[in-house]
């Protein structure tokens, strides 16, 4: 990992997304998403901020919860149907 | 219907420039229209999307030859993706034995790596989000209503 980041050069290589932090880059897509999305929605721009926060973290818990979903169908269900 | 509604008038029509001028720079049709904050919104909203998945995937993450249906999506950035595109396919490919250009793995001799697995799919996707959401501002900047008349009363509009 130590190595990995030495060898790292921002922009110009791959960022070292080791094990179970890949994910954690759905918080800035959500909330980029949700930025362009409401300024292009909302006529009223005072709302925005308020509207910007919902709508990320609505997209976060979504995704959770089809994360855990799938999880259930694939992990639990399917092996018992292979029985 | 909403309690609001839009305002028919002649100053609601198409409107190219403002379509053309969004997709040179994000946020910069809706500037034009005279939504300024609106317009840097969404620029800062694109443009973080863009460099967000550059930063993650490296500039190998914008290929119009390697991941040319990535880079369809990526393409809807406007001239800041094709730009980003070519400094990376002239001046960190390089030729292989049979004569094609390719990012080059890791190694002390390459100035920018092969993106790969997650890195890679993450950053090309920003960029494909980056541009299809780009895409919607176009679209929104050429048939844009203009500010005072988007959300006016329907008593008012019936008037």
């Amino acid at each position: 990992m130590t190595l990995s980041l030495l060898a790292y050069t921002v922009i110009l290589d791959p960022m070292p997304l080791r094990g179970g932090t890949w994910w954690l880059t759905l918080l800035p897509l959500a909330l980029g998403i949700a930025v362009v999305y409401k300024a292009i929605k909302l006529d009223d721009l005072r709302r925005y901020p308020k509207q910007v926060a919902m709508m990320t973290t609505q997209i976060v818990v979504v995704m959770i919860a089809l994360a855990v979903g799938f999880q259930v169908v694939v992990g639990w269900i399917t092996p018992l149907l292979g029985g | 219907m909403t309690p609001h509604t839009i305002h028919q008038s002649s100053d609601e029509r198409f409107n190219p420039i403002a379509g053309i001028l969004a997709y040179l720079l994000p946020g910069l049709g809706h500037w034009y229209l005279g939504e300024a904050k609106r317009g840097i919104l969404i620029g800062v909203g694109v443009l973080w999307l863009f460099f967000g998945g550059v930063l993650i995937g490296g500039i190998d993450s914008v290929d119009r030859v390697e991941d040319k249906w990535w880079f369809v999506g990526q393409a809807g950035v406007g001239p800041i993706a094709f730009a980003v595109d070519l400094v990376h396919q002239t001046q960190f490919k390089v030729v292989d034995d049979e004569g094609r250009p390719h990012t080059p793995p890791p190694g002390p001799d390459a100035r920018a790596s092969k993106s790969i697995g997650h890195a890679n799919e993450v950053g090309s996707l920003f960029g494909a989000i980056a541009g299809m959401l780009n895409i919607m501002c176009v679209i929104d900047a050429m048939w844009r209503p203009r500010t005072e008349r988007r959300a006016v009363p329907r008593r008012e509009a019936s008037a």
